[in-house]
């Protein structure tokens, strides 16, 4: 049996690719989903020998586009060309046939194999049922092919036994053996430390030089800065420009990932009741304190916190903006016990609290609504009603545990008409709504918990802009009408201005700057975020 | 034309009902299967006898599959069934034979299936052991319990049983009627209140359930519990109807008849679906299947379970519909 090309792989890619040539072009692809359009009119192209990178804030549609180039979704519009001439993708496998290999964002490989094994069943032994597993043959191979990309890996190694860089070298490896010449990377810099991440863009770049394209999807500014030679970034789905590295820096491109909304987007609060608001930080206790936190992360993926302090007052709407990885999601997690504190203290009115679960976090008054909708956010076996008040059933039921269904449906057809809630009744599952739709259904449980700090996770990421501005009005209005706290934590920078009475910029498990949201200058918080101080 | 649109017409309600109604997919299966077999044995399959065997038979199938489904609908399996059956059986067997009080022998034989339970709910929310296989090791050592408290040997004569088999003359035995009653109390607690809310919550995202702020793990402790309490009484009933005896490999496999019960009765493996009557139309489909290969002369054992496993694979199916993949 012949190994790597030769049999049935990459019958379509030429043997020579000089740089330069386009390898890859995707003209104006859409992907829509139920309720939000996840890429909007996007072109990319990916030359041989560049790294292009993809740079955008969560739900951008990074994620989306590639899967597109993978052949894992097909376009609702547009046209795929692969060394200039055009593809129809029905499935990853004919991607794979035309020498494309995404490697995901989680890692996909059999951790009880070894890394030889990993890389021949996933990789050149892809499909080929009931050949023969030559061990000292194939590690020559793929030795041979490691050494001429400068990449290290120990091939008799348990992948489970493997670093994250590792894993993801192995991956690539996988592609390099059957003789890709693109390459989909879909954040794979995410649960690395930055030695690890050295180890990977040293070998991305032997791969450039060997005339590879590769995608490389990420959030991190500087990432992209350092190892791209272009950017495309991409914001809720569109494109806002393709730049090359070298004529750009830090803070232009923040400012291009987070774009400028509308201000009627935005802006959804008025500015005459704020000295009423911020003159309770003066005149009485905070009712909720995060004292010098410091968490110890349970998993690659979570940020630790560093020593952390944040106040947030009776009524007060308080902001913590930073990009993915700040570590906002940990702030708010702290706060109903899902991280791991290993110092600091949490305040509730003075009084010092442990709060070890969710459960004890509502007791107090303190609901949290998740970032991830659909994984941690809402119950898909539920109606919208049950959905509502899942956080607060107790108070509709009539006798120890007997739901009050009269009662429950009234609270539900209330929350419709207050959040303005389009569903065909209240006792639809929740999934056939739309994004925007279903994030109000999550507003309306915390609403009906009467809570007294709500954490808002990225309330509008993935949903439409009319519904983006809606929600931020109902959080303000919720927050005002009902003298609730509210704790945004947010990748925008324009929802913090446009809500906020404080402002906390957060970076690297940091809280870099505190301000109050008076007269307050864009770009003085962006600058503070790109720069620190 | 014409006479054609009523006919689609109720086609289309009979598909609507199907499809919104979680209750058709077993209940649906059980009229056909009672029909056809009325059909092929109407003198043998009315008999009033055979339908009390029946009415007999699927009472403590449909008890511990009605506490399987607990676990289920969280997602979660409970395969200490068939031992925690036996073991209560034979704790409430003992107890009969040398103090002759009958009601302290089922509530003993209720408070260890409670207890087992509980064992069970705490591995699993403490310990946080999968309910797998927390409930494989309760299978092997409830059933060690079993043979050691009856030294191996079979206990029988336990006539005192005979009063959940009284009919009054309806041909329907009390032991059904309790039955039937117990599981209208688990369906009302499943569709009524917050516990039965919160254990379909916690099949579809337990995630979501606990990030919500609801004491998941209280909520399963209980439903392992509840479970366990069912399979005690499912002991009880397995004595009364099975010739008042009970031997310590009496009730093996059984968990592998309540999942069955459980998945023909329209109770999804992945949790958080399925109407709570269900398992007990699943017990009633087993039961009469086996009833009517009787009938047709199909005795042996192996043979009828070749059926059971047909049935099992398209209820099995029916259910997963419409799913990318599963495991
Ligand atoms: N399979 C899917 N079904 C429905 N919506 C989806 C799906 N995948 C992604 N989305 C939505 O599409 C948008 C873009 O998502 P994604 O491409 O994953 O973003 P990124 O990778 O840039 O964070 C988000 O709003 C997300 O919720
Ligand atoms: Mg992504």
């Amino acid at each position: 049996m012949e190994i790597g090309r030769g049999s049935s792989t990459t019958a379509l890619s030429p043997q020579i690719t000089e740089k330069d040539q386009v390898l890859l072009l995707a003209k104006d692809i859409v992907k829509k989903f139920p309720g939000v359009v996840a890429v909007n009119h996007v072109t990319y192209d990916l030359k041989a020998g560049e790294i292009h990178g993809l740079l955008g804030q969560n739900g951008a549609g990074k994620s989306t586009l590639l899967k597109v180039l993978y052949g894992i979704h097909r376009p609702d519009h547009g046209e795929l060309y692969v060394y200039g001439r055009k593809v129809f993708f029905k499935s990853p496998r004919d991607a794979r046939e035309h020498g494309i290999i995404l490697v995901h964002q989680e890692v996909t490989l059999m951790p009880h194999l070894t890394a030889l094994e990993n890389i021949a069943l996933l990789g050149f032994m892809w499909r080929k049922w009931g050949a023969r597993f030559k061990k000292t043959k194939f590690k020559l191979y793929i030795e041979d092919i490691l050494s001429k990309f400068g990449i290290e890996l120990d091939l008799d190694a348990k992948v489970r036994d493997l670093s994250v860089a590792e894993k993801m070298l192995v991956q690539v490896a996988t592609a390099l053996s059957m003789d890709a010449r693109i390459l989909l990377l879909d954040e794979p810099t995410s649960p690395m430390s930055p030695k690890e991440v050295e180890r990977l863009f040293d070998a991305m770049k032997r791969l450039k030089a060997r005339n590879l394209g590769i995608a490389f999807v990420t959030h991190r500014v500087n990432e992209a800065l350092e190892i791209c030679d272009r950017i495309t970034v991409l914001r809720n789905g569109f494109k806002v420009g393709t730049v090359e590295s070298r004529n750009i820096d830090a803070h232009e491109l923040v400012k291009m990932m987070l774009g400028r909304e509308a201000s009627e987007v935005y802006m959804v609060r008025d500015f005459s009741d704020i000295d009423k608001v911020l003159a309770r930080t003066r005149e009485e206790v905070p009712l909720i304190e995060l004292r010098n936190i410091v968490t110890k992360p349970q998993s690659p993926v979570e940020v630790p916190l560093k020593n952390v302090s944040v106040k947030v007052y009776r009524g007060e709407i308080v902001a913590v903006f930073g990009l993915v990885g700040a570590g906002k999601t940990e702030l708010g997690k702290t706060l109903i016990g899902l991280t791991k504190v290993v110092s600091g203290e949490i305040r509730y009115m003075e009084r010092r609290v442990k709060i070890k679960s969710p459960a004890d976090a509502l007791r107090l008054g303190i609901m949290y609504l998740p970032e991830d909708r659909r994984s941690e956010g809402l119950i898909p076996g539920f109606t919208v009603v049950a959905n509502m008040d899942i956080s607060s059933l107790k108070e509709y039921t009539k006798w120890f545990m007997v739901i009050d269904r009269r009662k429950e449906e009234a609270a539900g057809n209330d929350m419709v008409k207050k959040l303005n809630i389009v569903t065909p009744s209240l006792y639809v599952k929740v999934p056939k709504l739309s994004g925007g739709n279903q994030q109000k259904v999550l507003v309306a449980r915390a609403m009906l918990t009467k809570a007294r700090l709500v954490i808002f996770d990225e309330p509008t990421i993935g949903i439409d802009v009319g519904a983006k501005a809606e929600i931020r009005r109902l959080i303000y209005r919720y927050s005002r009408e009902q003298g609730v706290s509210v704790l945004l934590l947010t990748s925008e920078v324009d929802e913090a201005l446009g809500l906020a009475d404080r402002i906390y910029v957060m970076r690297d498990g940091r809280i870099l700057g505190e301000f109050i949201n008076k007269n307050l200058d864009r770009d003085t918080v962006l600058k503070v975020l790109v720069y620190g101080k | 034309m014409g006479s054609e649109e009523p006919r689609t017409n109720f086609l289309r309600k009979f598909v609507e009902f199907y499809q919104t109604h979680e209750i058709a997919k077993p209940l649906i299966p059980l009229l056909l299967l009672i029909a056809a077999s009325v059909a092929l044995a109407p003198h043998y399959f009315l008999a009033p006898m055979n339908i009390k065997v029946i009415l007999m038979q699927t009472t403590p199938l449909a008890l511990i599959a009605t506490g399987e489904m607990l676990a289920i609908l969280m997602a979660g399996i409970d395969l200490s069934v068939g031992s925690t059956q036996a073991a209560t059986a034979m704790l409430a067997a003992i107890i009969t034979k040398s103090t002759g009080n009958l009601g302290l022998a089922v509530a003993v034989a209720i408070a260890l299936g409670t207890l087992v339970g509980a064992i069970n709910g705490t591995l699993v929310t403490k310990l946080k052991i999968y309910s797998f296989v927390a409930t494989l090791a309760g299978l092997v050592i409830w059933r060690s319990f079993v043979i050691i408290v009856s030294g191996g040997r079979l206990i029988y004569g336990l006539s005192e049983y005979s009063v959940f088999l009284n009919d009054y003359g309806t041909y329907i035995p009390m032991g059904f009627l309790l039955a039937l009653a117990v599981i209208i109390g688990v369906y009302l607690l499943m569709t009524k209140t917050t516990f039965g809310r919160y254990i379909y919550g916690i099949g579809s995202n337990e995630e979501a359930v606990r990030l919500a702020g609801v004491r998941a793990d209280l909520v399963k402790f209980l439903a392992f519990t509840l479970a366990g309490a069912l399979y005690g009484l499912g002991g009880v009933m397995l004595i009364a109807m099975g010739g008042f005896a009970v031997d310590p490999w009496s009730a093996q496999g059984n968990e592998l008849n309540a999942i069955a019960s459980c998945v023909i009765g329209g109770i999804a493996l992945t949790g958080g679906t399925g109407h709570p009557l269900g398992p007990l139309l699943g017990a009633a489909i087993l039961t009469i299947l086996t009833n009517i290969l009787v009938l047709l002369g199909v005795t042996e054992l192996a043979t009828q379970q070749i059926f059971v496993g047909i049935v099992l694979i398209a209820a099995a199916a029916s259910l997963t519909r419409g799913l990318r993949y599963v495991k």
